[in-house]
């Protein structure tokens, strides 16, 4: 037990990473909710822009195209990647605010076209190795290390030597609940996202501050897509999110549809997947499924109303009609 | 009016385009045309026996690019069908819930053989293989199924598990050796289990860690894994198990350590991590799938399970690469052809025992 608790703040640093996705999917689903608009589409909008910003990364940065952005390679894949995501938070948009389509199926729609077509992408453009013309991978984005913050005991390891998305992360979860809680921004999205009507006869364009709040929303699952590829692993490879993009939305309720409380949750199921995975190392007989269940398990706990109360914004997967 | 129409239009256009992409990377069934058309223009020629047979894959999740399993199986399948000159068509599955209907649809084409990929696999291929006795069905890493028109492409993976631990064992210099584990399917747990014993028969010191994630396509997973056996000392990383084994090689090749891949020689399908690699252990997926398909067509493929061991060859280490020297210095090279020796000749066990 003491060996467990010497190696927390070990764990608590690698939690932090592991979280990146999960809660910048968090945030992709903040502004989409607190607008009114449910996106059960995180996970394809996070795959695809994995994939594009790795094949960016593997033609432009390497420079196989020869282009003068070549320098810029890492940079540039991650700039198309969030493009990727804003494109198809537009999708989103568009479906389900100017056609009316149900927004649980819209979602579900960007998942499967995010499964096809990046298993297509990823067949025609970076299968088969140099073998097959592909160029190699140019690596990930490196870690940048805080000088004098990052010797403070324990914090500093956990929160100023990571890599750029990782910090980006950071910084986004405060930006997040300044904009959406202390800004007139803010409170006109959630009145979109709790009164659709109130908020129209006050003059507030519902249509759009819906379109762009998802359109934010999409970008911000594009930044947690490329982290995947362009910070984590440096290479694209089939279903790599793993179902991260619903562990998010999870983080999302279990954060009460908050900024700091999706990212305690996603640091919650961070650590669950770091103690896993630390418990596996120390030949513990736990099966690992069992300990991967618990992001949902406190999901369900929190809709069940044991931990607090879950409300969701009121009109959230509501289209409005005029 | 217009505005209607174009309200219920443009969803069912985004639709349709998202389907028709699933069946573009999943290449729901169509006929492989990554081949040239040489499939087609063979299956005219001569070879009576075997002209109108038509010979059908269905992949797991991870697809044809998977350099893996699915990949060499179906260019196993594909090699024999072009020799042959019979048809052949894959279909990949998006979903561990596509695999029934996967097969049904191939059956239903009159593919009146299937080649089925990975233990997940199994159960449908079994309940399948009840349905249509006329059938016949190869499964590549299932051992479980006793039916008479079913056989079982299995591996000796704790014998090439155990060379690959015996070469680690020999390697490590930090006495710890481990393992990045995908599911923990008995493919996979043979791997482990070889590893781990053959590492302990080389080197009575060492400790042995393992990790199981239960995906095959999970490298951040795998790599935050192989990380943390680093941390516990590791310096010598065995991936197992498709993306997720990938996550654990470049875990190793981050920290400048050691890493073995696994299933084929990983040196030339997982480039980026290349100079770290001491060796793969390798399983010939594609020598057993196309001897499955050759058996087939000449009326010689028997039911039961047919096992791919060292001595005939089915599994092996691959070459050393760019480790060549190092191994030779330290001679672990000797170490690892002694473990082959004593497995051979009865004198090692790899230690692994099916369950039940």
């Amino acid at each position: 037990m003491i060996e467990f608790i010497l190696e927390v703040p070990r764990l608590l640093a690698v939690a932090v990473v592991v979280a990146t996705p999960l809660a910048l999917g968090a945030y992709s689903g903040l502004f989409c909710e607190r607008a009114g608009v449910v996106n059960i589409g995180i996970e394809g909008m996070m795959l695809s822009s994995a994939l594009t910003g790795q094949l960016v990364a593997q033609y432009v940065a390497t420079g196989w195209i020869g282009t003068p952005l070549e320098p810029y390679g890492l940079p540039f894949a991650a700039l198309v990647g969030i493009l990727t995501g804003a494109a198809l938070g537009a999708l989103h948009a568009v479906l389900t605010i100017r056609f009316k389509v149900d927004q649980i199926i819209s979602g579900t729609a960007i998942n499967i076209l995010a499964v096809g077509g990046t298993g297509a992408l990823y067949t025609l453009y970076l299968a088969g190795g140099t073998a097959a013309g592909v160029p190699i991978s140019p690596g990930v984005f490196e870690a940048i290390r805080i000088p004098f913050l990052a010797d403070i005991p324990i914090l500093g390891p956990i929160f100023f030597d990571n890599k750029p998305i990782t910090y980006a992360m950071l910084i986004i979860t405060v930006l997040a609940h300044f904009v959406i809680f202390h800004t007139p921004w803010g409170l006109r999205t959630r009145a979109v996202g709790e009164k659709p009507e109130a908020a129209d006869s006050l003059g507030i364009n519902v249509y759009t501050m819906r379109y762009i709040n998802v359109i934010i929303g999409g970008a911000l699952a594009g930044l947690a897509g490329i982290w995947f590829t362009l910070e984590d692993i440096g290479t694209f490879n089939v279903l790599m999110t793993g179902g991260r993009g619903f562990i998010s939305l999870a983080a999302l309720i279990f954060g009460k549809w908050t900024a700091f409380g999706g990212f305690g949750a996603s640091l919650i199921f961070g650590f669950a997947q770091a103690v896993q995975i630390y418990l596996q190392n120390q030949g513990s007989p736990i099966p690992p499924q069992f300990l991967n269940m618990v992001p949902y398990v406190l999901t369900m706990l929190v809709l069940a109303g044991l931990i607090g109360r879950a409300v969701p914004p009121a009109a959230d997967g509501v289209p409005y009609e005029k | 009016m217009l505005k209607k129409n174009v309200r219920s239009i443009v969803p069912a256009i985004v639709l349709a385009l998202a389907l028709t992409l699933v069946a573009c990377g999943g290449g729901a069934a169509a006929p492989d045309t990554s081949d040239d058309g040489a499939t087609e223009a063979e299956t005219t020629d001569e070879e009576a026996s075997g002209s109108d047979i038509r010979v059908g894959v269905v992949l797991d999740t991870g697809g044809e690019n998977d350099k893996n399993f699915n990949e060499y199986t179906l260019a196993g399948v594909r090699d024999a069908a072009n020799e042959l000159g019979i048809e052949f068509n894959y279909v990949v599955s998006g979903a561990p819930t596509e695999y029934e209907r996967n097969i049904e649809n191939l059956i239903e084409e009159g593919h009146e053989m299937i080649v089925t990929v990975g233990f997940l696999m199994g159960e449908a291929t079994q309940a399948a293989a009840e349905r249509h006795p006329d059938v016949s069905f190869a499964i590549v890493d299932v051992d479980f199924i006793d039916l008479p028109n079913v056989t079982g492409l299995v591996f000796a993976e704790d014998e090439v598990g155990f060379l690959a631990g015996a070469l680690a064992g020999c390697m490590t210099e930090t006495n710890t050796v481990s393992t990045v584990s995908g599911v923990d399917v008995p493919a996979v747990v043979k791997f482990v289990t070889g590893y781990q014993n053959g590492a302990l028969w080389a080197n009575p010191d060492v400790e042995t860690l393992n990790v199981y994630i239960p995906s095959f396509t999970d490298p951040t997973a795998g790599k935050q894994a192989g990380e943390e056996q680093i941390a516990n000392g590791s310096d010598v990383i065995f991936g197992v198990g498709g993306g997720t084994g990938n996550g654990g090689l470049l875990a190793a090749h981050e920290a400048g350590l050691m890493a073995i891949g696994v299933d084929v020689d990983q040196y030339f399908t997982y480039e980026e991590v290349q100079s770290s690699l001491l060796t793969s252990a390798a399983k010939n997926m594609d020598v057993a799938a196309a001897q499955a398909v050759r058996d087939y067509v000449n009326g010689e493929l028997e039911p039961g399970n047919r096992l791919s061991n060292l001595e005939n060859g089915g599994v092996g280490l691959a070459p050393f690469h760019e480790w060549e020297d190092r191994i030779q210095e330290r001679g672990c090279d000797v170490v690892a052809e002694e473990a082959r020796e004593g497995l051979l000749s009865g004198e090692l066990t790899t230690g692994y025992e099916p369950e039940g």
